[in-house]
């Protein structure tokens, strides 16, 4: 039943990243913002650190990413489906390993300077490490091969490029821990009914847009 | 009471923020200063302005994902610039802000470059679709 639950809950947050990753991304690309960073910063590390406040489950945020990152493939908006697929899903798996030391009930960054800082270093390492991913996976996927002094020459850009995720992810982060003192658990008979609905919903909606505009 | 690992981590994740906070700056500040602002392209050593490349070149159209883009056949200007034995050789398609993608001829063949300085290809990932292109190295 546990196991049930977590299931539920990894398709729920992952379909709502994914989502926010395909509709709202995508409006933002048209306005001409720093998508990326933002998404992370902001829509990323909202999901993963309340998964893991609300479940405190590890693994549970490479599932996110992984269903995330499925969703994202069938997002007819912004190109380069492949990349941001691989991108997302290697997030998920990025949060994981920062994470993997912060105990569970998240005691450690209770003072605010704790806070602010693994807003900045996951938020940071999230988005330059999704986006090293995708530039060496990628090529090689394409089947076009990898070459190491394509993303060597690179890295300067990817590195100043994950400075505004990590400015959002300092604010974001400790006002996400704020919600903590909020009660989120949804009632049993309440729980499968709205995690299904919601992830569902995403999901259609995706995909219908893929079908209608393809 | 904290344990002694507590205290460790309340001291050592504030500096590695810090760390990290420092090395987006100076990268920023790099990038911003090796920025290379020029009008012309170097295809195969030689430079030409976009409009040379799009008297030498033969025009084309191409559907994307992103829709039909138009400009001048990769394929086509690689002969016209001079370039031997084209599937012999791996292409690097390099823009101004430092960001480069290299090419099999397979691929470079699809791709046509605009008069805005991108390249398109019909059926790759966008990661190929280099943007501000200052040179096409011939390797």
């Amino acid at each position: 039943m546990k196991n049930l639950k977590l299931l539920a809950g990894i398709l729920v947050f992952g379909s709502l990243w994914g989502f926010s990753e395909c509709i709202i991304g995508s409006g933002l690309s048209e306005f001409g913002l720093p998508t990326g960073a933002i998404m992370t910063g902001f829509f990323a590390i909202t999901f993963l650190v309340i998964s893991r406040m609300t479940y405190r489950q590890p693994g549970m945020q490479l599932g996110m990413g992984l269903v995330a990152g499925a969703l994202r493939l069938f997002n007819p908006f912004v190109g380069c489906h492949l990349c941001s697929a691989l991108a997302i899903m290697a997030e998920g798996a990025i949060f994981e390993v920062i994470w993997y030391k912060i105990s569970l009930d998240l005691t450690e960054i209770k003072p605010l300077t704790m806070q602010i800082s693994m807003g900045i270093i996951s938020a940071y390492f999230v988005y330059i490490g999704g986006y090293i991913i995708t530039q060496i996976f990628t090529p090689i996927v394409s089947g076009s091969g990898f070459f190491i002094e394509n993303l060597i020459t690179f890295m300067p850009n990817i590195l100043s490029s994950g400075l505004l995720s990590a400015l959002i992810g300092a604010f974001v982060l400790p006002v996400i821990l704020l919600t903590k003192k909020i009660d989120l658990r949804l009632k049993d008979r309440l729980y499968y009914p709205t995690t299904i609905g919601i992830s569902v919903f995403c999901w259609l909606f995706v995909v219908g847009n893929w079908f209608l505009l393809s | 009471m904290r344990s002694p690992m507590n205290m460790g981590k309340e001291k050592i994740i504030p500096i590695i923020a810090m760390v990290v906070l420092i090395i987006g700056i100076i990268s920023t500040i790099y990038v911003h200063a090796s920025q290379i602002e020029k009008d012309t392209i170097k295809i195969n050593g030689q430079d030409f302005t976009i409009d040379q490349l799009f008297s030498i070149g033969v025009t084309n159209e191409i559907e994307t994902d992103e829709g039909e883009k138009e400009g001048i056949a990769l394929d086509k200007l690689m002969v016209a610039v001079g370039v031997g034995c084209t599937d012999c050789h791996k292409y690097t398609i390099k823009a101004k802000d430092g960001y480069q993608q290299t090419l099999d001829w397979d691929i470079l063949k699809t791709g046509i470059l605009t008069d805005y300085g991108r390249v398109y290809f019909p059926d790759t990932a966008h990661t190929f679709w280099v943007r501000d292109v200052i040179e096409i190295e011939v390797k």
